[in-house]
């Protein structure tokens, strides 16, 4: 569903993607864990093109996403991809409920009702219909991002891209952000997630994938890749998360 | 001599020139004129400014290179001699005269509009980048987001620079004086050439004439400003509030 094909991305000088090369299958939950600056972030940046690349093809349901598209092409194959942000990024002149029911009805025409239904109801799996009315500055960190785990799904996208979605929390709200993640595994989401939550990647990926200085080392299953990583830096990564 | 008296005295003989001018038997002048002046001038330029900054911040040269000129030159020129260049200019160009009001409102709408943009754009560009890309990640397109999105916020955090520069706009209309704007100074000329020997009072009742008018609006100016504050205070103090509850029942 999402395929990197021999990507490449400068900053300058800096090589910050060299030659990635890997796939995300339909219903796949792929953890992108490594140290930080490994390119993790500018990685799954790049599949909404949030980030631009040099060379390469980043497919998206078989679409170039960095080929030539029209900007009404561009914006349309957004709206198939969720995206969550580490820092939430809750629009804050709005409420939580008008949040999410925003871009379905700005974006893709819905009308106020229906769009006003939905919104209660994705507020309402994500555990927040209390808070519906509340502006992003009355709710906890926790809560922010689940209004805007609801607020990527209220565009019904057929896969979700996470970028450090609990790194910005407190470690009591890391939780329940992460149970929303797991729910939505299980009704089989297509998931791609850059995460430092071990225990998320050992639950509930399917496949990890390991970077570092901009390459995609190793990916296997969590299995594997947490019993016996291949790569002397993937080994050396886990041994200092465990010591730690 | 005594001053004050005198004053009031010129006051009480022509208050009504300098609230209205010559209106009803002339055209309306005064700080009826100055007022009517300054709030279109500023609502017309509002606009204006919005879709100047928009161009500004375009990825397209042709739409971003005509706004930057604009904006040098207004930056770079006098109000005065814009003013002149406009009065004597413009009927040439359009091939016939334009009354002295229009004049001026065209000017200051221009004028205004380049240093609003730049207002504007300074709003716009402080805003946390996360907020463009959430929306053109939500797949909202570059003008639909800043429509929702951006402008909004933008918008309302710049209030205060928008009523600050309406103020200065009501200090410039003064310059319509000099092609003969019936505005406030321009009635105060009128009075001062009536009475030929008290410029020093009619002159100190103009000062104080604007003084007030443009003091009033910057204590209002001042208490928008603590009302914003006030607005993003109480949010992040309900958050805190809110946020023991919240770790309390989540995880």
């Amino acid at each position: 569903m999402i395929r990197f094909v021999a990507v490449h991305k400068f900053f300058g000088a800096l090589a910050a993607l060299t030659d990635v090369n890997a796939e995300v299958k339909k219903g796949e939950v792929v953890v992108v864990c490594g140290p930080s600056g490994s390119g993790k972030s500018t990685l799954i940046r790049t599949v909404n093109r949030l980030e631009e690349i040099q060379s390469g093809s980043v497919l998206f349901e078989g679409r170039d996403v960095h080929g030539k598209l029209g900007g009404a092409a561009l914006n349309h194959l957004r709206t198939r991809i969720g995206f969550v942000f580490q820092s939430f990024n809750l629009f804050p002149h709005l409420s939580a409920l008008d949040n999410v029911m925003l871009s379905p009805m700005k974006v893709n025409g819905v009308k106020r009702s229906e769009a006003r239904e939905a919104a209660l109801r994705l507020l309402d799996r994500v555990g927040l219909a209390a808070k519906a009315q509340n502006y992003p500055g009355q709710l906890s960190g926790g809560q922010q991002q689940r209004v805007a785990i609801a607020r990527a799904l209220a565009m019904e996208p057929p896969a979700m891209l996470f970028d450090e979605p609990t790194s910005a929390l407190d470690p009591e709200m890391v939780g329940e952000v992460l149970s929303v993640m797991r729910s939505l595994a299980r009704d089989g989401m297509t998931m791609m997630c850059v995460t430092h939550e071990m225990n998320f990647a050992r639950d509930v990926a399917d496949r990890v994938w390991f970077m570092d200085a901009g390459r995609v080392l190793e990916t296997g299953t969590p299995v594997d890749f947490f019993r016996s990583p291949q790569h002397p830096r993937a080994q050396r990564f886990l041994s200092d998360l465990h010591t730690r | 001599m005594s001053v004050l008296p005198s004053m009031i005295e010129i006051v009480r003989d022509n208050w009504l020139l300098l609230l209205v001018g010559q209106y009803p038997n002339g055209p309306l002048g005064g700080i009826a004129a100055t007022l009517i002046l300054s709030v279109l001038g500023i609502a017309l330029a509002f606009p204006l400014s919005v879709v100047m900054a928009l161009a500004s911040l375009s990825p397209w040269r042709a739409l971003r290179w005509p706004v930057m000129a604009m904006v040098y030159v207004t930056r770079g020129v006098p109000l005065l001699l814009i003013i002149l260049w406009v009065y004597f200019v413009l009927p040439l160009l359009i091939g016939r005269s334009v009354p002295a009001f229009a004049t001026m409102l065209v000017t200051l709408v221009g004028y205004e509009a380049a240093f609003l943009s730049e207002i504007v754009r300074a709003g716009i560009q402080a805003l946390p980048t996360g907020q463009m890309d959430a929306a053109r990640a939500l797949g909202h397109s570059r003008l639909g987001a800043m429509r929702y999105v951006i402008l909004p916020q933008a918008l309302f955090n710049m209030i205060p620079s928008i009523l600050s520069q309406f103020v200065s706009t009501i200090k410039e209309t003064t310059l319509g004086y000099i092609i003969n704007v019936p505005e406030l100074t321009f009635a105060a000329g009128q009075i001062n050439n009536r009475l030929l020997t008290k410029p020093f009072e009619v002159y100190f009742i103009l000062a104080i004439s604007y003084f007030v008018v443009c003091w009033t609006l910057t204590q209002a100016i001042n208490m928008v400003e603590r009302r914003i504050t006030m607005r993003r205070t109480r949010d992040l103090a309900v958050s805190a509030l809110t946020a023991i509850p919240a770790s309390a029942s989540g995880g």
